[in-house]
């Protein structure tokens, strides 16, 4: 996203801002350490499925963490970031003290701030890019913690912002998927003035927010409070609506719609496809979280069952597998186990999950790749073998290679295992829609620039597009696409 | 008409030549024009796990530019090792509703357990047998004949444990004893060995001083490696024998029968000609025994191989001895 | 949304819904499903649909009462609201004109085989129906599917209606009198095993439609994945149905009873 370098200039000249820089002498502000964030004890926060580990800042810790920040005059923080908040400006508003300012401020480019200062991998963007990680070589100004802070502050205030929405312009567009890139995109359609609806196939609004992301990262109700924004500057979302199923494109085109946002995630799950896989009790990541996370299996109260096991093995090294062991753990396994072929560093998963998953119990077997399963008489899954695994060469990518050791396996017992090797495009609206081009690993291939695919009035953006990845990329990507299919449509009605 | 019918790969075969594995019998189209031009069973091409690896790499750079998310990368080779395998089943089941001729999978990994799995899918999806191409070229120099040899028959035990269909070899000269080696591994319950897999050869441009790839088709001097071991091995081991490489013309096809093989495999001819060649090959194979006098091939196998009656000359045909008798 | 305007007993375990669902019901074929959710706390379910009227905007579904999902539903009046209803799911069947069609439909599964049996009889087949159930009580749509069908043959274990005996006595008394281009079986996962061994053994092409456990039903989980040739396809996006003699019929059965104990646990419960 480009950033406009005049109007940060403007902003960062405002008589507050350069008041509250000549409050405090940067030496003093350098010398101050970065906060920690409080969080649950292990001990206590394994037993809730839906109480986060992650306390959040007090007001005090939130002020002393805001002063740290130098409100530069070129904030390579924002370089970092994929949807250009402007981060000194609502730094600096925390460190004023108008918390209601700096949740205003995210607003104005995020949709989701709430969400982002939760699960965005901060340590690879905006934190850093930070003048104290690049050029001081000190741990960076808490961003993360501190959008956090700013959206649940608003939040619990009741003090809602509602940012402004321009009039209505009768332009009928519609968003498929109710993930975090549609949800971007439709808060800037919104405030450009068009009638937007979001389409989504389940039974709940949210995509992955709701049903990957577990409560002890992700509070659901937090996802639901930014919906609910949503819903109040406009955006009409429409549930148990499979677009190119429920009714084709054709037919919402025929209704009035003009231009699509395709952003229907990597939803297909991914197996090994190795001997045993398809014994009880062996799941995708995303099976298993959407009977926890969506479904509320883990209540008696609900009718949808899951598999508590006492013997968890989680196949994966990223974010899905940390999420996943870490439910089995507060579901009650004695083991949870995380199986990885390569070593601790390669893991893809986030430092600070990492980290609160070895606080947890998780116990952590890395080299070692499962090659078969077995089961008791009735099919049920009762071991894993195991082989081990050295590093080779690094790979295109940079990484090393797993490399079998011949001879080496060992078997586990387990009664669960979830396989979280990862996730690709769903496969629905790149199969319904003819002339779409579509790679040949299942993504929709988009001017990278303009988010735009072969169909004119189609956009996409998200994970559909990118094979997996985070929720701020999809984000972007929904900011992008909006730029874009307005200046398409502007042209169209001209 | 004689009776052209022989047995190979564990099964009852119409015609003695065989479609060996190539890019050509990687396609149901062409797989089927072999099959109605009289092909006794047809290999299909072999899926290579190194194949695998080097798409994988490919993937790899292209996704890392737009995504920067290492998980979704992470397994990717899971990913396209499936897509490889589900078009190779779909392909043997495409081309088993079309005809009757044996389809046989042809499969060369690399790690044993991956043997195991590439094996148990092609039996499900309905191919009539298996051949393992075991294409190991011994050009490391840390390795000894004993761990390239235990490969071989360790590999051939964790197959024949899996599945149910016939199992058959097909392997390079490259071994220091090679009677003794194709003697034990035909002990191992395949159902049959073909000699000899065929390395790709460097060559060198003197002019633009570079290392080349050497011509990919066999020539017809070829096949005289394959027919002497033919002739050597053929009555001494416990299952069945079918030579490859170099086999263009039906007399040369007919000088491998008489050496004692059940079959041939050819690919380079056809290549060359197109499916027709099988054909010509086996109406000029029946032509010869009407003549001859030979009502079926049980009849004319091995006439001529070594431990036939008439046929020291295989062995003498090679020593020193030999030529250092004959004058000048 | 999704009121049920009409229901229907076909006996105290079996009942029709008319639910009304105007965008399924107008984008609707003959082998989709939906997948439904009755309240906050239910589960999403899978039932075939098993009609529809486009202009009226309504769908047909048929459940039988076994478990906590489908005794709430069962329980429905009209009026109520189903809370979530999806669809249509799934692929839609390949109907063609192919000559003689055998259907086997066992038990409930003749509710989804009844839009299928209409659908080749309206393509030009000949359509022989076998409808089967452990007795009469079980035994649905008899007069429906006798609307779409050149012959109907009703199967029951205990006699108690129609020949004794099960479906594939049945099925292999029209295969041997005379040639059947296609089979359809839908049912129990046993009743389509053993329809489908009978099948394979005279070469006859056989679709089966499954009934495999769903969480989702768009594709996202897995929970429905079942191998056919070798390959593990999902029921809810690739099937439902699937060339009977290549799927793993035993395996599917196997995975049927994955969640048995909790499923027994939470009936109980619910019935106290």
């Amino acid at each position: 996203m480009s950033i406009d370098k005049e109007y940060l200039q403007i902003e960062r000249e405002k008589e507050w801002r350069a008041e509250l820089r000549k409050k405090m002498a940067n030496k003093d502000r350098t010398a101050l350490n970065r906060t920690k964030m409080p969080e649950m004890d292990p001990y206590v926060r394994i037993q809730f499925q839906n109480k986060e580990v992650n306390i959040g800042l007090t007001e005090e810790q939130a002020r002393q963490e805001a002063s740290r920040c130098l409100d530069c005059p070129t904030p390579t923080c924002m370089e970092g970031c994929p949807v250009s908040i402007n981060i000194p400006k609502f730094v600096k508003y925390i460190d004023a003290g108008d918390y209601l300012g700096a949740a205003k401020t995210l607003k104005e480019t995020s949709a989701l701030p709430a969400v982002c200062g939760r699960v965005c991998p901060q340590e690879k963007q905006c934190e850093a890019n930070c003048f104290y990680t690049q050029k001081l070589k000190k741990d960076a100004v808490a961003i993360g913690y501190l959008e956090r802070f700013a959206a649940d502050y608003e939040r619990e205030s009741g003090l809602m912002s509602v940012p402004e929405v321009a009039p209505a312009n009768g332009i009928k567009i519609a968003a498929i998927g109710s993930g975090p890139s549609s949800l971007s995109f439709a808060g800037d359609m919104i405030k450009r003035g068009y009638d937007v609806t979001v389409f989504e196939a389940l039974h709940e609004i949210g995509g992955v927010l709701k049903y990957g992301i577990p409560e002890f990262r992700l509070p659901n109700k937090i996802v639901d409070v930014e919906l609910e924004n949503l819903q109040k500057m406009g955006v009409k979302f429409v549930k148990n609506f499979i677009v190119g199923k429920t009714s084709s494109f054709e037919d919402l085109k025929a209704e009035g719609f003009e231009a699509f946002f395709v952003a229907s995630g990597a939803g297909l799950p991914r197996f090994m496809n190795i001997p045993g896989e398809n014994y009880n009790g062996i799941l995708s990541s995303n099976e298993y979280l959407t009977r926890v996370n969506l479904m509320n299996a883990a209540n008696d109260e609900f009718d949808t069952p899951v598999i508590k096991g006492k013997n968890v093995a989680v196949i994966g090294g990223g974010n899905t597998a940390m999420d996943s062991v870490r439910t089995a753990k507060r579901l009650g396994a004695e083991r949870a186990m995380i199986i990885y072929r390569r070593s601790r560093a390669e893991m893809p998963a986030r430092v600070e999950e990492v980290h609160h998953a070895e606080e947890e119990g998780i116990e952590f077997i890395n080299l070692a790749n499962p090659v078969e399963y077995f089961a008791d008489e009735k099919g049920k899954v009762n071991a894993v073998r195991i082989q081990r695994m050295g590093l080779g060469e690094p790979d295109a990518s940079g990484r090393r290679s797993p490399v079998v050791i011949e001879g080496s396996e060992y078997d586990i017992p387990v009664d669960l295992v979830v396989v979280a090797v990862g996730v690709s495009p769903n496969p629905l609206i790149p199969s319904e829609v003819k002339d779409l081009k579509v790679s040949r690993w299942g993504t929709i291939e988009v001017n990278e620039d303009t988010m735009q695919s072969s169909i004119p009035e189609l956009f996409a953006g998200g994970d559909i597009v990118r094979g997996g990845a985070t929720v701020i990329l999809a984000m972007g990507d929904g900011r992008k696409a909006a730029a874009n299919m307005d200046e398409y449509l502007k042209s169209k009605h001209s | 008409m004689a009776n052209i019918s022989t047995r190979f790969f564990g099964l009852d075969l119409k015609s003695p030549v065989i479609a060996a594995s190539s890019s050509m019998t990687g396609h149901a189209e062409q797989v089927i024009k072999l099959a109605e031009a009289g092909a006794g069973a047809i290999v299909l091409k072999s899926i290579f796990e190194e194949e695998i690896y080097h798409e994988l790499q490919e993937e790899l750079s292209l996704r890392s530019k737009i995504n920067s998310d290492p998980e979704y990368l992470d397994y990717f080779d899971y990913v396209i090792k499936e897509d490889t395998l589900r078009k190779y089943l779909l392909l043997i089941a495409d081309v088993k509703a079309k005809t009757t001729v044996p389809v046989v999978a042809s499969v060369n990994c690399v790690s044993s357990n991956d043997w195991m799995l590439f094996a148990r899918k092609v039996e499900e999806a309905g191919a009539d047998a298996i051949e393992l191409n075991m294409f190991i070229c011994p050009s490391d120099v840390t390795k000894t004949e004993v761990n390239n040899e235990q490969f071989y028959f360790e590999t051939i035990q964790k197959v024949l444990q899996v599945v149910k269909i016939p199992v058959s070899i097909k392997i390079s000269h490259y071994f220091s004893n090679l009677a003794g080696i194709v003697n034990r591994l035909s002990k191992t319950g395949i159902a049959g060995i073909t000699i000899f897999n065929r390395f790709y050869s460097p060559d060198i441009d003197v002019n633009t001083l570079t290392v080349v790839s050497s011509d990919v088709l066999s020539s017809s001097g070829d096949y005289l490696l394959p027919l002497k071991w033919t002739g050597i091995l053929s009555g001494q081991i416990s299952c069945d024998l079918a030579a490859t490489t170099g086999i263009h013309t039906s007399e040369t096809a007919i000088k491998f029968i008489l050496a004692g093989a059940s079959a041939i495999q050819v690919a380079s001819v056809v290549y060359n000609e197109g499916a027709s060649a099988i054909t010509r090959l086996n109406q000029d194979i029946a032509a010869w025994m009407d003549q001859k006098g030979f009502q079926t091939l049980a009849d004319c196998k091995g006439a001529l191989s070594q431990t036939s009656a008439a046929s020291q000359a295989w062995e003498r045909s090679q020593f020193m001895k030999y030529f250092g008798e004959k004058a000048f | 949304m999704n009121q049920i305007v009409d229901k229907v007993l076909f006996s105290e375990k079996v009942a029709k819904f008319v639910v009304h669902a105007p965008r399924i019901a107008r984008s609707r074929k003959p082998g989709h499903f939906v997948i439904l959710r009755v309240d906050e706390k239910g589960e999403r379910i899978p039932l075939t649909i098993a009609g529809a009227d486009p202009e009226q905007g309504t769908i047909v579904l048929v459940v039988q009462r076994m478990g906590v999902s489908s005794s709430k539903l069962f329980e429905l009046n009209i009026g109520d609201h189903i809370l979530d209803v999806v669809g249509p799911l799934g692929k839609a069947t390949h109907i063609y004109n192919a000559g003689t069609i055998l259907a086997c439909g066992g038990g409930v599964g003749v509710a989804p085989m009844l839009p299928i049996v209409e659908g080749f009889k309206k393509a030009g087949n000949r359509v022989i129906s076998i409808l089967a159930a452990r007795n009469k009580d079980l035994i649905i749509l008899e007069d429906e599917i006798r609307k779409w069908s050149d012959e109907v043959i009703i199967m029951t274990d205990d006699g108690s209606y129609g020949t004794k005996g099960v479906v594939t006595v049945g099925a292999e008394m029209v295969i041997q009198r005379e040639t059947i281009n296609e089979c359809i079986a839908i049912g129990p996962a046993v009743m389509m095993k053993f329809t489908s061994l009978l099948t394979q053994k005279y070469q006859i092409p056989t679709q089966a439609s499954l009934n495999a456990i769903m969480v989702d039903g768009t594709g996202m989980c897995g929970a429905c994945r079942v191998s056919v040739g070798g390959r593990t396809m999902f029921t809810c996006i690739d099937g439902p149905e699937f060339d009977a003699h290549q799927i793993d019929f035993n395996e599917l059965i196997m995975r049927l009873g994955g969640y048995s104990a909790e499923e027994k646990l939470a009936y109980e419960r619910y019935m106290l």
